[in-house]
């Protein structure tokens, strides 16, 4: 019964990965950024939710649009001013401009936060239903439902709305795109305000599960990319299964084997998949091997 | 078109023999004004107070880090963004053999070998990846072994391990750590003109400018880029077990910490990338400054080194040593494109 609670409480995890690496996947899929800075961005998110439960007391799914909104127009503003001077130029540059946002914002979060761990409590946070023998609380359950309509929601807007045609012309072919009126640097910039809106709004949700810090935006970076290899770029349900494989990983580590290697799961995942098999395993291309 | 090395020199230039009488009026003086630093920093221990001589000790540590990331990254272009995993490995390493009795040297040369015979073992598998993917699997790398340590028991866990302290006054140490870090750092300049000089360097140069077409040229890329990866473990491996002595305390989030290779990684893109000197003159500009000026900043340091770090991406991308360069035309070379 241990196993199938742990799976479960896996699963629902999950889903929360899955909206982290999509947010992820979309400049790296567009913009072939590797953005270091977006755990911080969830974790700025959570803190957007955290400010206005504490003091107007919304409640944090509430809180969700908010949180989108901050952060788009951070990354809008960040990308359009900063990053497009510098995108498809080097990669070593955009990592290391990335890493110099994140730091930024943890120092942010930190000087108007405290560096100490905080949480969200809401009237239904302690309550959960059973389900054949399974604890399954409330707000995992809501969390894990949220994350996956907004997963699909993005994916419907990248497919069916003009922007989401425009920016997928602008990542098969900028030039292209640009000789048929797609203004690029505006479409890079609405990525990333799109991208950064999404890591917002799984901040807020993270909030109400998990607790978090001004320092915890590392680990969910490098969740999120290996979301991303495991589910292969640019394929969203490879995306949204392997989240959840992730989030089932680490429950089965946490509970079976040593919690304190709950972390260490995805890492060692990450390397075990770029050395095997690089593409990822729903992959349709990659970037990651040079040769054929 | 001729072909080019990647500083835009020709590559017939290499095979003239690399004679004084040969050398142009700017070289040599560069070459002497070095030469001077050099023997200045050799004496100067003996009129400076522990402050400084810690000051300068912290410049030469990343000094050679820069260097040996500056092998992987810049000659064969792996940004190797976790490095610093082997940094944490060379301090662990010093850390457990002389918490068990053993000498700083025994530490020393434990952590050289298990740097270089991780990047000898994970090389071939983890260098066939490019670009993006090769920098988060150092990443991932660190990561991984970071968790490792904080939960084994050997290591001490989350609780890190404390060295025995170094014999002598304070000052005394502070001397003997100050000439182990200029070592260091002479021997990290030596791999740079190793790598910029030899048969070596330029096969890694060939791989960072194109890969496929330097595999078609006959090189074993593989083996290679795996030298290079190894040199870079192998030094960054060093200088983090005389890190472990000198500060006689190591926990994970300390030597295991990305803003260690981060630090690096600025200071040879800042001073210039697949550069003999640029790691070294990058690092004595970044982390002179960031004692002088960001130690007055406290709370707001770490903010102010990554608003730094974007500024110098914006503005300086091709490095120090080439704007002067550049400006005074002190080398021969003209500048080829960057990548």
């Amino acid at each position: 019964m241990l196993f199938v609670q742990a799976l479960v409480t896996g699963v629902l995890l999950g889903g929360l990965y899955a909206l982290m690496g999509m947010a992820f996947s979309l400049l790296w899929g567009v913009m072939n950024i590797i953005n270091l800075a977006h755990g911080s961005m969830i974790v700025t998110g959570a803190y957007v939710a955290f400010v206005l439960n504490q003091r107007l007391g919304i409640d944090p799914v509430l809180t969700l649009p908010f949180s989108a909104t901050v952060l788009f127009v951070f990354g809008y503003v960040l990308q359009r001013h900063v990053i497009n001077r510098v995108v498809q130029r080097n990669i070593f540059l955009t990592l290391l401009l990335t890493f110099g946002v994140d730091m930024m914002l943890i120092n942010f979060n930190t000087v108007m936060f405290t560096a100490d761990v905080r949480s969200i409590n809401t009237w239904y946070s302690g309550s959960s239903f059973d389900l054949g023998g399974v604890r399954i609380a409330h707000t995992r359950l809501l969390v894990f439902v949220l994350a996956l309509l907004l997963t699909l929601a993005l994916h419907q807007f990248l497919k069916n709305s003009r922007t989401g045609r425009a920016i997928r012309a602008t990542a098969q072919d900028p030039k292209a795109a640009s000789v048929l009126g797609v203004n690029v640097p505006h479409v890079y910039a609405v990525t990333f305000g799109l991208s950064a809106a999404i890591a917002g709004a799984a901040g807020s949700l993270l909030a109400i599960v998990y607790a978090f810090a001004p320092g915890s935006g590392a680990a969910f970076t490098l969740k999120s990319f290996v979301i991303v290899i495991l589910g292969g770029l640019g394929n969203v349900y490879g995306v949204v299964l392997s989240g959840i494989f992730l989030g089932v990983c680490e429950n089965l580590v946490s509970s079976f084997g040593h919690p304190g290697y709950r972390d260490a799961v995805s890492f060692g995942l990450l390397l075990l998949i770029l050395v095997l098999r690089p593409t990822g395993f729903f992959g349709k291309r990659s970037y990651a091997v040079s040769r054929a | 078109m001729q072909s080019r090395e990647p500083d835009g020199v020709p590559a017939v230039t290499h095979r003239k023999p690399m004679l004084v009488a040969n050398w142009s009026p700017q070289r040599l003086a560069v070459t002497v004004l070095l030469a001077a630093l050099g023997l200045v920093l050799l004496f100067a221990p003996a009129y400076l107070g522990t402050y400084w001589l810690r000051v300068f000790s912290m410049i030469f540590m990343y000094a050679s880090l820069a260097q040996a990331l500056n092998l992987i990254a810049g000659f064969a272009g792996y940004p190797a963004f976790g490095n610093v995993v082997f940094f944490g490995i060379g301090a662990y390493s010093v850390a457990t053999v002389m918490i068990r009795g053993g000498s700083f040297l025994l530490g020393l040369a434990v952590a050289l070998t298990v740097c270089i015979g991780i990047a000898l073992m994970l090389g071939p598998p983890l260098l066939r990846l490019r670009g993006h993917y090769f920098a988060i699997a150092t990443v991932a790398l660190n990561e991984l072994i970071k968790q490792i340590v904080n939960n084994l028991t050997v290591t001490g866990g989350g609780m890190g391990l404390s060295i025995p302290l170094p014999p002598g006054t304070p000052l005394e140490s502070a001397r003997t750590f100050y000439y182990l870090l200029l070592g260091s750092m002479f021997v990290a300049i030596l791999l740079g003109a190793l790598f910029k000089y030899s048969r070596l360097g330029l096969a890694a140069c060939a791989i960072r400018d194109d890969e496929v077409k330097a595999e078609a040229m006959g090189l074993r890329t593989t083996a290679i880029k795996t030298m290079a990866w190894s040199a870079s473990a192998g030094l960054t491996g060093a200088v983090g077990g005389i890190y472990a002595y000198w500060f006689s305390y190591v926990d994970p989030p300390t030597v295991f910490d990305m803003v260690i290779a981060v630090k690096a990684y600025v200071m040879f893109l800042f001073g210039g990338a697949a550069t003999v000197f640029g790691p070294i003159l990058g690092a004595f500009v970044i982390e002179y400054a960031s004692t002088v000026l960001w130690s007055n900043l406290l709370e707001y340091h770490v903010g102010a080194l990554g608003l730094s770090i974007i500024l110098i991406v914006l503005y300086m991308p091709d490095g120090l040593l080439r704007f002067f360069r550049q400006r005074f035309k002190l080398a021969t070379a003209k500048l080829g494109p960057q990548r």
